[in-house]
């Protein structure tokens, strides 16, 4: 499938680790609109880490039909390294990607790399230290940072470098619900000013505000739409173990023993909408629901910070299932 | 056992400077509850559950053990009753193969051979990882989920009475989230006592019956509040949201003393 | 928990602002001059020159002093046994210990000498950070480019290990507290046995390290980092005509304490 105006266009990627017998990435067809906004998710071992890397240009795939990011060939040394320079790759531990003494050496790092003068180098790490709310920690060491601060501080400094796209692998696993709060936010701003963006997660309340999700299972995708459709779809948000946040998991119980919903809720407002609509007719023929649902409500999940009247952040367990 | 907490108060010592992490705490726990150690990031829960265990000396007040205090004989035989799993505990995992990595525990307590053979199966399987499965893997090859609950093993091989959590959930994907909450219900199941320091308010409430409110180093709340009123106010206070359960039933106009605890029975009250 | 390494302090002082890279040839020289020369009236000139310094770098004396703490028992060591070894016509004996009047001169200058030399360090580190300090040393290593001696990488890992080490220290104490916890002791038995006690220890810190080496070399290549580029700096080393007036009053000083 041919996709015009794609940044990422992708088809049959192969990758497979050394020494392993089962491919992690399975014939994997993706393509990504600039701009776009995709989210890619799946359990442990779906090859969403090793598709991260080999978008950034940093992993090489085994073999491909076609693969070509910001119109490089990701299947050439000289392409793969053209990739690293228009893709920035935000990974998950922060504290292993920070390298240099304080904040604004760190976020300079990759400037340093590309040789720029070093006025060039100041201005541009000024933007990058206001553009992320940083600037009081300008000359903080990364051991005195919390781990929020410490990711706002990496992805700064791979946006430093002016960016086509940005991948980022499980940005908030490791950090705090404030932290994930932070970089979620940040990540937010970057997408209204137009960066493309590919997030790769296992949560299922980062996908909101995506365009699209790729669910990937054993290094193929399993589904490819928008996230409304995949809310809608509980066996298999189960089947690939994604977290829900409480209000989903009740919701995806009670859907699966017997109550229809129109959607998997992911708020205490939407399931309560669901739970009192629920009993009478709420399906009208075009399929609509005739409550106002807080669906069209951006506010959602770990997008916007809390106060004690909201509806919660993903609760730890699942209880049993 | 019975932990008690009486005025106990530890500052850091960094480089001269002291950094006061707790201040006059008074708190009870036994074998058979479950208590959560509520509180933000650098509230004090760690040092709390590190001078309950006895690795860290209180700077005033005393920590009393099944009667018994620091002086006495059999302290430190008590101390060593009580399980601390540290965050992210993994990173202790050393051995070679997982019962290798179970057995250490068991062996540094001079446990004979067979008994500590015996503690180091029934461990795996409190967790979930059989002997049979699990046993002769590298520990490095597990995954992150299955590591953190070897390493939990680890703990429980020692056959603890008290079992002292810090924050058991951080940086798990959710399948893992999962498994763990599940053996962590198990074990409170079978009467072992739990400590559970966390900032999630959720976690508090589905798995411990009481609560502590740990802020700046002193608590402010103990036992188990009531969430209507005086105790939403609390948590308001120091910016904790109300239990998602208990906010569910309040919107629903249900009694809040019948507030489910976890999604199976939430789901069973709500069909 | 102020500074990494313990040794810089920060501070904006006309020493602070020197060139880190004449700030350690100076150090250099004045090391070498120390010792190539033995008088008294040349010892007191760079005494004088160090504590004039330490005044100009608006640094506490504590720190001074703090810098000198290790190796007072050095210092003191060498007092005792020039004054007790020396030749000479003794002026007081008690027993097997004679103490003479050159004896006494001898163990003054070198113990004294010792303290100038420390402080020249310690007016080194204290005035530079640590970040500064590799720079220079990589731009002061760069003709070993030509011999294929990575000195910009080397002064890359160099920083980068620094950086590291706070981390490095709060994971070990987590890990042997962990340990702790399940029994280990470190503290017991002779060498054979707290080094075996160790392995828990250090195990998980091989491992953590490892994964932090893969982790830290792909974020790098995220960023365009490849070993052999000619990197920019946000602040590079510039070289003021107020950094080679420092230099040229250094050698004066030399000059002029090889001549008293």
């Amino acid at each position: 499938m041919l996709a015009v105006n794609a940044l990422i266009d992708i088809s049959g990627l192969h990758y497979r680790y050394p020494g392993t017998a089962a491919d992690a990435l399975a014939g994997l067809d993706l393509s990504v609109a600039e701009g776009e906004f995709v989210a890619v998710v799946g359990p442990n071992g779906s090859g969403k880490s090793t598709l991260a890397r080999i978008l950034g240009g940093l992993a090489v795939a085994s073999g491909g039909h076609r693969a070509a990011v910001c119109g490089h060939d990701l299947l050439t040394e000289p392409g793969r390294l053209a990739v690293r320079r228009d893709v920035g790759v935000l990974f998950q531990n922060p504290e292993n990607q920070l390298v240099a003494e304080n904040v604004e050496e760190d976020i300079a790092f990759g400037l340093e790399n590309l040789g720029l003068p070093a006025s060039e180098i100041a201005t541009r790490v000024d933007e990058m230290l206001a553009r992320f709310d940083l600037e009081d920690l300008r000359h903080r060491e990364p051991h005195l940072l919390s781990g929020g601060q410490k990711q706002r501080t990496a992805l700064a400094g791979v946006l430093a470098i002016p960016r086509r796209a940005l991948v980022l692998d499980e940005p908030t696993a490791m950090l705090d619900p404030a932290g994930q709060v932070e970089v979620l936010g940040a990540v937010a701003r970057e997408r209204e000013n137009g960066l493309t963006i590919v997030l790769v997660t296992q949560e299922m309340d980062e996908v909101l505000g995506a365009d699209r999700v790729v669910a990937l299972e054993r290094g193929s995708a399993v589904f490819d739409g928008p996230p409304a459709e995949l809310f809608a779809r509980p066996q298999l948000i189960a089947d690939l173990s994604l977290g829900l946040p409480a209000a989903g998991e009740v919701g995806l119980a009670l859907m699966q023993s017997g109550r229809r919903f129109v959607r998997t809720p992911l708020t205490i407002d939407e399931l309560l909408d669901e739970l009192v609509g629920s009993g009478g007719t709420q399906l009208t023929l075009g399929g609509v629901s005739e409550h106002p649902s807080s669906a069209d409500d951006p506010a959602h999940g770990r997008w916007e910070a809390h106060t004690a009247a909201d509806s919660p952040a993903p609760a730890g367990d699942g209880g049993e299932t | 056992m019975r932990i008690e907490c009486r005025n106990v108060t530890f500052a850091y010592d960094e480089g001269g400077r002291p950094v006061p992490a707790i201040k006059g705490v008074d708190l009870v726990a036994e074998s058979g509850s479950t208590v959560a150690l509520l509180g933000p990031s650098g509230s004090g829960k760690s040092t709390l559950l590190m001078v309950l265990r006895g690795l860290l000396e209180p700077d005033a007040g005393v920590v009393v053990l099944d009667g018994s205090v620091a002086a006495d004989k059999e302290y430190a035989h008590r101390q060593r009753e009580i399980g601390l799993v540290f965050q992210e505990p993994e990173t202790q995992l050393f051995a070679t193969t997982a019962r290798d990595d179970v057995a250490f525990g068991p062996r540094q307590l001079g446990w004979p051979a067979d008994m500590v053979d015996a503690a180091v199966e029934e461990a795996l399987d409190l967790v979930g990882l059989t002997g049979s499965e699990f046993g002769e893997r590298h520990p490095y090859s597990l995954s992150g989920g299955e590591q953190r609950r070897l390493a939990l093993a680890g703990v429980l091989a020692m056959r603890p009475k008290m079992l002292l959590l810090d924050e058991p959930f951080v940086s798990l994907d959710p399948g893992a989230r999962r498994d763990l909450a599940a053996v962590v219900r198990r074990l409170v199941e079978s009467g072992m006592g739990l400590m559970l320091a966390t900032h999630d308010v959720d976690q508090a409430w589905s798995l411990c019956d009481e609560r502590l409110l740990l802020v700046g180093g002193e608590l402010v709340a103990a036992g188990d509040w009531d969430f209507a009123g005086a105790g939403a106010e609390l948590l308001a206070a120091h910016r904790l949201r109300t239990p998602f359960f208990v906010e569910l039933w309040r919107r629903l106009g249900r009694p809040l003393a019948d507030a489910p605890r976890t999604v199976a029975m939430a789901t069973e009250a709500l069909r | 928990m102020r500074t990494s390494i313990g040794q810089y302090y920060p501070a904006n002082s006309p020493l602070h602002r020197v060139d880190p890279r004449a700030k350690f040839v100076a150090v250099v020289a004045l090391a070498v001059a120390l010792f190539t020369r033995d008088s008294f009236a040349a010892l007191s000139i760079y005494g004088a020159a160090a504590l004039v310094a330490f005044v100009v770098s608006r640094v506490p004396p504590l720190w001074f002093w703090r810098g000198l703490k290790p190796i007072l028992w050095l210092v003191v060591l060498t007092f005792v046994a020039q004054a007790l070894l020396a030749r000479g016509e003794a002026f007081y004996s008690l027993g097997p210990i004679h103490l003479t009047k050159r004896g006494i001169e001898l163990a003054t200058y070198l113990s004294l000498r010792l303290v100038v030399l420390v402080l020249f360090g310690s007016l080194l580190t204290l005035t530079t950070s640590p970040i500064s300090l590799t720079d220079a040393l990589a731009w002061l290593g760069r003709p070993l480019r030509r011999l294929r001696v990575p000195s910009d990488e080397l002064a890359l890992m160099v920083t980068i290990a620094l950086r590291f080490i706070p981390t490095l220290l709060v994971e070990i104490e987590k890990i042997m507290r962990a340990q702790r916890a399940r029994g280990a002791e470190f503290a017991r038995g002779g060498p054979l046995r707290r080094a075996r006690a160790l392995v828990p220890v250090l195990v998980p810190l091989f491992v953590v390290s490892f994964r932090r080496a893969d982790d830290l070399a792909m974020a790098m290549e995220a960023r365009c980092y490849q070993p052999g580029i000619r990197r920019t700096r946000l602040h590079p080393l510039v070289a003021r005509p107020s950094d080679f007036v420092v230099l040229g009053a250094v050698v004066a000083m030399i000059v002029a304490a090889s001549l008293v």
